[in-house]
């Protein structure tokens, strides 16, 4: 039997900045919870379980989070789990949210998380304790270098360079201008992130995204819900995961399966997302694309994993302004990660965004005529891929 | 109740110190060893063919047991690599040189630092350290047993 | 041919237990785990390429890993799979892993949990639970607040627990998947000395090493491959997490235990305790047993935890997914020593967070012939 058709008809968000002195963690959960549920014209007795999407809780500094969360988001007394997959949690949370409703067990469910990455100053060391504690903790890997490391390896196989990556960060601050909720956002130039202070070469530090804190929730239902509740909803019409080894080295030499300079993986992903929806012709089927891309080096492999263009070709056409807001295929109109990342909702963030377009509800953001956008979570070491299709028709 | 007056200081400080007994098992615990010979072994699974470094005990993709040792060569090709300027807690004072090595005779790169690397101009040293550069290990005076008892050098 | 199992639907296919020690000191953490996923999918004579999905439940304080999918996916069989991991507990793994399957997104997948004990001091990871403004500088862990529960209970009695648990361990003793130890006589466990008032150490089981893995398959797959006998079917799933404030009534109602058991139930086409053969209950405590033998009316016959339940193993984060495992072999017939006769129905209860804050309930039924 075919899953039931899964919809999102409500979304909320706080707004993401290094800090949120004013709140604790389960007062800003709530905020969003709240903006999420009047949104979708839910109160809390009509959501059924919820899903809590939160990253390690180390940011934090308090394990298992979401049992403190569960009264303030008023989950108390219903199905609730927390869903971990590094990065890519909020992706992953969406995909749980996704099966709750698609297996008929649940009518509207409540997918949610709030993030502090900044909470805690020793946020990279606690990216560096992820690793494998015999072979590889020791040499500094963090989320900076290792993708650092992959995107000297890219530079290398596709001649693209320091001030292409830049290119990115200028077009994310700027579209980042549009979105209330942004945490960095500016008109700067290629200049201004070349000059910026050096991190991991090729990184500075313009391009790289900043720790933030913040919340996000989605209301899902089902067809009927949403015939009822919501005049334009954005169907789930596709959902892709893959997972890959911990062991980067592992993506290079002759018998690699997949290329470490690529993201490869999330060309499978995307993949078995668009066999579910359909899509055959992404560049011009899909209008727009919100992009789990920390660092500025990460936009170009995913729009060609994901068969905007071919490999190596991505770069090119940015600087050509294909990529740019309002152009064929529009990449994170909201300014996407590089402005904004609180981890354990980042890929949240990317399916509201995703799904507010096709809604048209994006605001200042909003692309016209938008019927399928796509979007990305990327977890652990490049490792976990997440691709969820959002369409204004159903299956 | 939260008001406008709050500011960045109004906080509680706290540490989360969880010590843990990492069990190293018998893969990890033969790489040792025999680093302190300063030998680099590698596990292989004859089922896939594929030679691993860092060692592990199953071939993540045929799922079957690595079931042979090989040794590493000790020369290899740069796969990735970058320089660190910035200085992270609890990591080493900057600037250091990391790569992903490909040691002859092995399929799968394994991290290591790049010592002896001149990086007062950090452009220029990364054009030494160009995926494809043939690079050499190097042995620490009195290798104890641990991943950081080699490095690789240009 | 026609199709004899409703597509959507859940089966257990295949369950493999890790040999259940004090303490795994011969292997790394990945390597208990690939051993398990491993004899789990040669079980049921399965190859790691057949399958669509890996469904993940860890916890990364206990594994000492800030991601600790990051090391475990690819023992966990996911390498280049769609893979997902659930953090509340191994039980919580089959909920979510009933979802995927029940969606008709997924049909052939490993479930796989785990918690190596001996890695990190529990208590110490348990108290960063306590948010750090009310209940940190105070101090909560699992035994103050399963202190807290019992001492809430109405009519608990301690002298019971002490022969609840003592039961737990006998039963423990006959169970060949449990680890070796001479079970404790109600006598001793009375005298042994109190961790939390009335809570005493004999009440509840030792933390242990251990790890489980499942084959769960959709009718459809059974369909499409009728050379495969399943062990059981998933026929009801329920889930509840309570309030974080431990007040008189969150701690003694077991309100959560009756929401999960009771949507469980239902899904499952159920109405009472006496549609089930058996109950396995993960009794963290032996006030556990009894709390959740009253809140849901078992009779005093009822067959209760016949594997000894977490008195014969307790790899914490999983030993309710362990107890579910119980359950599955015996609507299978494989629990071999403490089989409970013919099972039709079995029910596997489990519990996380302070004072069972949260608790899931599944329903296995005989797949008949």
């Amino acid at each position: 039997m075919s899953p039931q058709q899964v919809a999102v008809i409500g979304t909320g968000q706080t707004v993401f900045k290094k800090h949120h002195d004013d709140k604790v963690y389960a007062e800003l959960v709530q905020d969003a919870t709240l903006a999420a549920l009047a949104d979708a014209k839910m109160t809390p007795d009509d959501i059924d379980a919820v899903v809590f999407s939160m990253a390690p809780t180390e940011f934090v500094g308090i394990h298992d989070i979401e049992k403190w969360s569960v009264d303030s988001i008023f989950g108390a007394g219903k199905p609730l789990m927390r869903i971990h997959t590094g990065g890519a949690t909020g992706g992953s949370a969406l995909h749980a949210g996704y099966t709750h409703v698609a297996s008929g067990l649940y009518n509207n469910v409540l997918v949610v998380g709030a993030d502090r990455v900044a909470e805690t100053p020793d946020s990279q060391h606690v990216l560096n304790l992820i690793w494998d504690r015999f072979y590889e903790f020791d040499f500094a890997l963090n989320t900076v270098t290792m993708t650092a490391l992959s995107s000297q390896r890219q530079m290398s196989l596709y001649g693209t360079t320091e001030e292409q990556f830049a290119q990115v960060v200028v077009r994310a601050r700027a579209n980042a201008l549009r979105n209330p909720h942004a945490h960095l956002k500016g008109k700067i130039t290629i200049d201004d992130v070349m000059n910026s202070a050096p991190i991991s070469w090729p990184y500075k530090l313009f391009d790289c995204c900043p720790r933030s804190s913040g919340a996000a929730a989605m209301v899902l239902t089902n067809l009927e819900g949403a015939r009822k509740k919501c005049t334009k909803p954005a169907f789930i019409n596709g959902i892709g995961a893959t997972a890959s080894t911990v062991f980067q080295g592992d993506k290079t030499g002759p018998k690699a399966d997949v290329e470490y300079a690529d993201l490869a993986e999330l060309e499978i992903a995307g993949k078995e997302a668009y066999g579910q929806a359909g899509i055959t012709d992404p560049m011009r089927e899909i209008q727009v694309a919100e992009l789990y891309d920390p660092f500025s080096s990460m936009q170009f492999p995913q729009i060609e994993s994901l068969g905007f263009c071919g490999r190596g070709e991505a770069a090119a056409l940015s600087d050509a302004g294909a990529f740019d807001l309002g152009s064929e295929l529009t990449v994170s109109p909201s300014g996407g990660t590089l402005c904004t990342n609180p981890i354990g909702v980042t890929g949240l963030v990317r399916a509201i965004e995703a799904a507010n377009q096709v809604m048209q509800k994006a605001g200042d953001m909003q692309v016209s005529g938008v019927r399928n956008a796509v979007a990305t979570a990327i977890g652990g070491s490049a490792q976990f891929y997440t691709c969820s299709v959002f369409g204004a028709d159903h299956l | 109740m939260a008001n406008d007056e709050t500011k960045a200081s109004d906080v509680i400080s706290g540490e989360w110190n969880v010590r843990y007994n990492y069990s190293v098992g018998k893969v990890a615990g033969k790489f040792f060893d025999a680093l302190k010979e300063r030998k680099i072994l590698a596990t292989k699974s004859s089922k896939s063919g594929i030679s691993y470094l860092p060692p592990r005990a199953y071939c993540e993709r045929s799922f079957e047991a690595c079931d042979e040792w090989v040794e590493a060569g000790h020369e290899g090709v740069i796969e990735a690599a970058t320089i660190v300027s910035a200085a992270f807690e609890h990591l080493p004072p900057p600037p250091y040189a990391i790569a992903y090595v490909r040691l002859d005779g092995i399929d799968t790169a394994m991290i290591n630092f790049v010592r002896g690397l001149d990086m007062s101009d950090v452009g220029a040293a990364m054009g030494k350290l160009k995926p494809g550069t043939r690079v050499k290990v190097e042995f620490v005076d009195k290798p104890e047993g641990k991943v950081t008892d080699f490095h690789y050098v240009l | 041919m026609v199709p004899v199992f409703k597509e959507n639907d859940a089966y257990i296919l295949g369950v493999t237990l890790h040999e259940a020690r004090d303490r795994v000191t011969d292997k790394r953490l990945e390597e208990m785990v690939y051993d398990t996923a491993k004899k789990a999918l040669d079980a049921v004579g399965l190859n790691r390429r057949d399958l669509d999905h890996v469904t993940i439940a860890a916890c990364d304080e206990l594994d000492g890993r800030s991601i600790s999918s990051m090391l475990l996916a690819a023992p966990s069989g996911a390498y280049l799979k769609d893979e997902i991991k659930a953090t509340d507990s191994g039980l919580t793994g089959l909920c979510l892993e009933a979802t995927r399957i029940r969606s008709g997104r997924f049909h052939l997948g490993l479930l796989v949990s785990w918690n190596k004990s001996s890695i990190a001091p529990f208590e110490d990871v348990m108290r960063m639970r306590c948010e750090p403004f009310y209940t940190r500088p105070i101090g909560l862990n699992m035994s103050i607040t399963d202190g807290l529960f019992a001492g809430a209970m109405r009519g608990a009695d301690e002298a019971k627990a002490s022969q609840v648990a003592a039961s737990y361990g006998q039963a423990a003793a006959r169970n060949p998947r449990g680890v070796a130890r001479t079970p404790a006589g109600a006598d001793a466990i009375a005298a042994s000395p109190y961790v939390s008032t009335p809570l005493r150490e004999g009440h509840r089981p030792p933390v242990t090493d251990g790890a489980i893995a499942m084959v769960v398959v959709s009718g459809k797959w059974l369909n499409d491959n009728p050379g495969k006998t399943p062990m059981a079917r998933l026929s009801g799933i329920g889930w509840s997490l309570e309030s974080y404030q431990l007040g008189a009534e969150r701690l003694s109602s077991m309100s959560g235990l009756k929401t999960a058991y009771s949507n469980a139930m239902a899904d499952a086409g159920l109405s009472g305790a006496a549609d089930l053969d058996v109950i396995e209950i993960e009794a963290q405590t032996a006030y556990h047993d009894i709390a959740t033998r009253e809140a849901l009316a078992i009779p005093a016959d009822q067959i209760v935890s016949p594997s000894g339940g977490p008195f014969a193993q307790n790899p914490y984060f999983c030993a309710g997914l362990v107890s579910a495992a119980e359950a599955v072999l015996q609507v299978a017939g494989k629990a071999g020593p403490v089989q409970a006769g013919q099972v039709k129905t079995a029910a596997a209860i489990g519990f996380h967070g302070f004072a069972h804050q949260g608790t899931v309930a599944a329903i296995f039924q005989e797949v008949p012939a």
